[in-house]
């Protein structure tokens, strides 16, 4: 075997095994997201509760937090609690708005689920699935965070707790309201 | 000392009461934390390597309903795909398109195949032909010298 063929066949063996180690010990959970830097898709849907409907484009020029849940999902019950203190903590700021989207859910069970532990931010019910559709969302919860310009800046996949909270907290909200989103950092 | 029952259960309720007010800061309880992670190592095999035709996921009913809506509305099963391509990426498609960094997953089998045909083919092709032991070395002065020595004694 020539040394080309020798380096070729190295460099082949490497590739193949840098492939199977991001296939075996990389993230599962992790997804690609091709809707980062692109504008967020606006939609108008009808309240948890209520007949009315409400519609992103009312939050136009603020940073808006946009949370997808069900009564169902049980990491959803525990983000909860940080959901509520992050409006509790950023809902005083006029430039922040949090809003969740209730989806794949029965209404009567989304505001049992929001009578039982409590809310202090406002819902949309995904009727059909088609926000979801539109933001690419695979399941809940999946939470994006849209800047000041309207354009999507992060997407988590799984419950807003532990360091990724943190990151929220300390970090990224903070650098959007500021109006830095090049140092969001999620 | 015997604990007066009303004693005991007033620190039981301050005790709930504590805890009740920690849970509303602390993220999750360690039992919490040990289902989630545990949980985190089981994939979810419903949702694996199924068309959301097959598929019996709430998820793949609503696309199917989308899909149809979308049909009736008129849009081509293009336009429907392309719609869903821009919202989801490649990972939607069950065939990854053939462009970019998906041409290896289209033509890199075929190149490994390639590869290691040809070295097994080189291998065999060495294991097969007869190897002849490497021609002797001429003797030197002084070794046929003792050779023919040895020979006359």
């Amino acid at each position: 075997m020539t040394r080309a063929w020798q380096i070729i066949l190295v460099g082949a063996l490497l590739g193949l095994f840098a492939l199977f180690y991001q296939g075996l010990w990389g993230n599962p959970r992790y997804i690609p997201t091709i809707l980062i830097g692109t504008p967020a898709p606006v939609f108008a849907a009808p309240q948890v509760g209520s007949s009315d409907s409400l519609s992103l484009d009312q939050f136009k020029g603020k940073v808006v937090l946009l949370n997808f849940w069900a009564s169902w999902c049980l990491e959803c019950k525990l983000e909860h609690n940080n959901l509520l203190a992050l409006n509790e903590r950023f809902g005083r700021d006029p430039n922040f708005v949090m809003l969740g989207v209730n989806y794949q859910d029965k209404e009567p069970d989304a505001l049992e689920y929001l009578r039982t532990y409590g809310s202090n931010f406002q819902h949309v019910r995904d009727v059909k699935g088609a926000i979801a559709f539109d933001y690419g969302v695979y399941g809940v919860p999946e939470t994006f965070l849209i800047d000041q310009q309207g354009v999507i800046r992060c997407k988590t996949i799984g419950p807003i707790v532990g360091a990724v909270y943190d990151n929220y907290v300390q970090r990224v909200l903070p650098a959007l309201l500021s109006g830095s989103p090049e140092q969001v950092g999620c | 000392m015997l604990i007066p029952w009303r004693s005991a259960w007033a620190v039981a309720g301050a005790l709930a009461v504590a805890a009740s007010v920690l849970a509303a800061t602390v993220d999750e309880s360690d039992l919490d934390t040990r289902t989630r992670e545990v949980a985190k190592t089981l994939r979810c095999t419903v949702c694996q390597t199924e068309t959301v035709w097959e598929s019996g996921s709430p998820f793949a009913g609503q696309v199917r309903d989308a899909i149809r809506e979308r049909l009736q509305q008129g849009q081509t099963p293009d336009e429907i795909r392309a719609y869903f391509l821009s919202r989801y990426g490649d990972y939607i498609l069950m065939q990854p398109p053939t462009r970019g960094v998906n041409w290896i997953v289209w033509v890199g089998p075929f190149v490994l195949l390639f590869v290691g045909g040809l070295i097994l083919y080189r291998s065999l092709a060495r294991w097969v032909t007869p190897s002849l032991p490497p021609p002797a070395e001429p003797l030197d002065d002084a070794s046929r010298q003792r050779i023919e020595r040895e020979l006359r004694s």
